[in-house]
């Protein structure tokens, strides 16, 4: 086992695990925090995707270990990191998701929206296309994605009335 | 409103829903994009354990195991065999493990001495027919007829044949399907919450909540009634999850030795290579038509891939009328697991035959794609539903209407067709309960597990459409046993079953709580109407109460009653047409779908949001089984070799074209019907068809990948 000082949705927790563990068995199996969805333990279906310092990052191909010293933003943190923000209501990626149904049995949706939230930080008036490279990496296999790009886009309007 | 009638339950005119027939959001969306939506595989619960099984690692084996080494890893709580003597596929399960930790489930599977000798075997359809073949199992031949052997097929062996010599034009070719996988995001199993006692809670990823209880409760050693099965949340089905699978079996017995929780689910290999397959095809067809149009003789020689299954029943010819016909069906099997269930088990590898026969015949006498498919289908839904899609995909502005492209330039863009049918009514056996509190809280309760596709938020939109409130003023209570009845998923059975039970249930609630209402309102119950959150007497809609007020004065066990299936709320027969359009790039092969139009009915739709989600997906995984999806096996090595999403191309955000999804609005029935299925049918033979209107090459074996249209193009100059 080995200590580790993992900085998870603004909180620094000292958590103990194998030092081969990958960042998505210390936050699933460890911290519990099973939002972060293990779809296949080989970064090819995106449901493990947290954000690193904001940037995507799929938990399944991370060392818990390598992500000392980094921030890391599970699905659970973005509505909280929302409020420090000064938001009100929800996460405009949130919101959007929801209003548009933009899910059916919603595995594989928490990765999908923090693949959207690092695009919108990174470009917060993104086109179609930029949006469906950003969530290339992320596979769904019930609603046809069609929703998914509408709230992607619409999420990015939102983003832009509150920046 | 009709649904304020005293009478019999009905849906009402739809000019008068408030709730239902509207576009509503699901009520899981909070939780799911909090991420607080507990799947089971998320489930945790004190002093459990992981497990994992042992798969064999041949496609036919005899073998022997020791399960004893696992045991000396410090972790690993116990080690059983599942079954002894023979495997007949690579990756059968034949031990389970578990330990305190996943990790140290997987040291104590690897540890599990398996001592095989790999029996002679056969993972392809060729190697299958092949003379002096190996036997895949000692039950049957590897080619039998699929209704056993005194089955000599289906329809006029002799007037086909002489239907096709009259044709005026004839066609004859092989069509291949490949076998597409389920890939549900959360994989198979269960938690098997045990503790020792005589009761054990079942969190389990399946379609049929209901049938987990009698499955379990003989591995966990526990009367039938004292075991419960919850579904909260579940990550996709498709057919897949009927059964508790040999994961879920392993996890209660070993629960049950141990008296301690395991929780079994999956990896993704044991996914592919035992849990979810779509039967793959190879369809022999010769076809006649005449000259005005009419099909005239079909001829159909079909081999089901459905390895050691049967495969499923569809069979040619398909929707379209046929004048005379002749159909062999057979299974080919293979070492490989069982086909299940998926989308239309059968209907889209007959579809796309089908419809690219359809296609080939109508150029064969230069007609148009549209109109031959109105001249050989009856029913007047596919009618109207042909012309809508042709609008909306702009056949008439098409240049290729009767005649393919020539396959030169660089670019070319083609139109494909395709129909489907289905069922999608329900049946007898759910119940449902519907409660008002005297706090003015709504519950509506079935215990029928939701896949994904929406009934937690119908089980709350039909009583509030009921007592004039939103779908938000309701609580949905599903997913559970201790529930009244829900039904198996499968078969879009779903809605059909359910809802005529919810729609009794909040009737009776309605009528009983108006009985009570009438006095405080001072008129008749009959006259007693509820609308937009309030209750007030029919002649004084000023005067009344709101519905918080009105519930108030129930007495403190409130109000509640159950409901029953009503059959004259739902029915059954969906018909579709769709339309697709596509890109093919004639130097790489490579095809884009630009375009895909659904036009569907399904009687009343209750909540349009989930339904177009449905119809995408369907259209969706269509674009998948047409270009991108199919399990790949090693012929000598008997394995899969793709058995992982990497390797396995689902469709994903880059290949979405434009999706329309339009409810058929000239469908008027008063009735639910599902919509899992049909959706499903018909995009693959759309797609192929696209294909070759755009070109010229007619390629008949999926998934359509580009070095088969580079092929086919080169054939063609």
């Amino acid at each position: 086992m080995r200590l580790l000082e993992l900085e998870i949705n603004g909180d620094r927790l000292h958590v103990a695990a194998p030092p081969h563990w990958t960042l998505l068995e210390v936050l699933r199996y460890e911290l519990g925090l099973t939002g972060t969805k293990q779809g296949c333990d080989k970064g090819d279906c995106g449901a493990c995707t947290v954000l690193v310092d904001g940037k995507p990052q799929l938990s399944c191909l991370m060392l818990g270990s390598a992500a000392q010293g980094h921030a890391i933003t599970t699905i659970e943190g973005l509505l909280p990191a929302h409020r420090a923000q000064g938001g009100a209501g929800a996460d405009p990626v949130q919101d959007a998701f929801d209003r548009c149904g933009a899910l059916q049995c919603g595995f594989c949706q928490p990765g999908m929206m923090l693949s959207a939230k690092a695009l919108l930080s990174e470009n917060p008036t993104p086109t179609s296309t930029d949006i469906k490279h950003a969530l290339s990496g992320n596979l769904c296999r019930c609603t046809g994605y069609t929703q998914i790009l509408e709230a992607a886009l619409l999420a990015a309007t939102k983003t832009e009335e509150v920046l | 409103m009709t649904s304020q009638d005293n009478g019999t339950p009905s849906w009402g005119a739809r000019a008068d829903h408030r709730v239902l027939n509207k576009d509503t959001r699901r009520l899981s969306g909070p939780e799911k994009v909090k991420g607080e939506a507990i799947y089971s595989i998320d489930r945790h619960v004190p002093d459990m354990l992981y497990g994992k099984l042992v798969c064999i690692p041949v496609a036919k084996a005899e073998f022997t195991v020791d399960v004893d080494p696992a045991m000396e890893i410090e972790g690993v709580v116990i080690a059983i065999p599942l079954r002894e003597g023979s495997t007949l596929y690579n990756g059968q399960a034949v031990a389970a493990v578990a330990a305190e930790t996943p990790e140290l489930a997987e040291d104590g599977a690897r540890a599990v001495v398996v001592n095989y000798t790999p029996q002679g075997f056969v993972v392809t359809a060729e190697s299958a027919k092949a003379p002096g073949a190996p036997q895949v199992s000692s039950r049957s031949p590897n080619h039998a007829p699929r209704g056993g052997s005194n089955d000599k097929g289906r329809g006029d062996m002799d007037a086909t044949m002489e239907a096709l010599d009259a044709s005026d034009f004839v066609v004859e070719a092989e069509f291949d399907v490949a076998i597409q996988h389920h890939a549900c995001l959360e994989t198979h199993g269960l938690l098997a919450d045990f503790k020792g006692g005589d009761e054990a809670t079942i969190y389990a990823s399946t379609q049929v909540a209901f049938g987990i209880p009698g499955s379990a409760a003989g591995p966990l050693g526990l009367d039938r009634q004292n075991v419960r099965c919850v579904v909260e949340h579940m990550g996709g089905g498709f057919g897949a999850k009927f059964s508790m699978d040999v994961a879920g079996r392993a996890a209660c017995l070993m629960a049950a030795e141990v008296g301690r929780p395991v929780s079994m689910f999956n990896d993704r290999r044991q996914e592919f290579e035992t849990s979810g397959n779509r039967s793959g095809s190879i369809q022999r067809i010769k076809a006649g038509v005449a000259k005005d149009g009419e099909i005239l003789a079909m001829h159909s020689d079909m081999d089901k891939l459905g390895g050691v299954g049967r495969g499923p029943g569809a069979v040619q010819p398909y929707i379209y009328n046929v004048l005379e016909s002749f159909t062999l069906d057979y299974a080919l099997h293979t070492n490989t697991d069982s086909s299940r269930a998926m989308r239309a088990p059968g209907h889209p590898q007959v579809s796309f035959a089908m419809e690219s026969v359809v296609d080939m015949l109508a150029y064969g006498i230069g007609a148009d794609l549209v109109e031959i498919r109105k001249r050989n289908l009856s029913d007047p839904a596919y009618h109207r539903q042909l012309d809508r899609v042709a609008q909306e995909i702009g056949w008439n502005e098409h240049q290729h209407r009767t005649a393919p492209g020539k396959g030169d330039g660089w670019i070319a863009e083609g139109i494909g067709f395709g129909v489907s049918t289905w069922g999608g009514g329900g049946g007898p056996g759910a119940a449902a309960e519907v409660r008002i509190e005297r706090d003015g809280g709504v519950t509506s309760s079935i215990g029928v597990q939701d896949l994904g596709t929406g009934v937690r938020t119908l089980v709350a939109m039909i009583p509030a459409e009921e007592f004039g409130l939103q779908a938000s003023d309701v609580l949905p209570r599903i997913g559970d046993t201790q529930l009244p009845n829900g039904v198996g998923s499968g078969g879009s059975v779903t809605t059909a079953s359910v809802a005529p039970c919810l729609k009794d249930a909040s009737h009776k609630t309605r009528l009983a709580f108006a009985e009570h209402l009438a006095s405080v309102l001072k008129c008749e119950a009959k006259d007693v109407t509820f609308a937009d959150g309030k209750v007030f007497a029919k002649s004084a809609p000023d005067r009344g109460l709101t519905w918080k007020d009105a519930c108030a004065t129930l007495p403190a066990e409130g109000l509640a009653r159950t409901g029953k299936w009503i059959g004259d709320l739902q029915t059954s027969g969906a018909h579709g047409a769709q339309a697709a359009r596509v890109q093919v790039d004639l130097m790489t092969g490579a095809v884009k779908v630009l375009k895909m139009v659904a036009v569907q009915d399904s009687g009343l739709v209750l909540n349009p949001l989930t339904w177009r989600s449905q119809v995408n997906g369907a259209m969706i995984q269509s674009i998948g089984l047409a270009l991108y999806e199919g399990r790949v096996m090693e012929p000598d090595l008997g394995i899969q070799i793709n058995a992982n999403l990497g390797d396995y191309k689902l469709p994903g955000c880059m290949e979405i074209p434009e999706l329309v999804a339009i409810v058929d609005d000239e469908d008027t029935r008063q009735a639910v019907i599902g919509v899992g299925e049909p959706p499903a049918i018909p995009g693959a033979g759309a797609i192929a068809n696209a294909i070759h209107n755009a070109c010229g090459a007619r390629i008949t074996s999926l998934p359509i990948t580009p070095d088969k249209v580079l092929e086919a193009l080169a054939k063609l100059s």
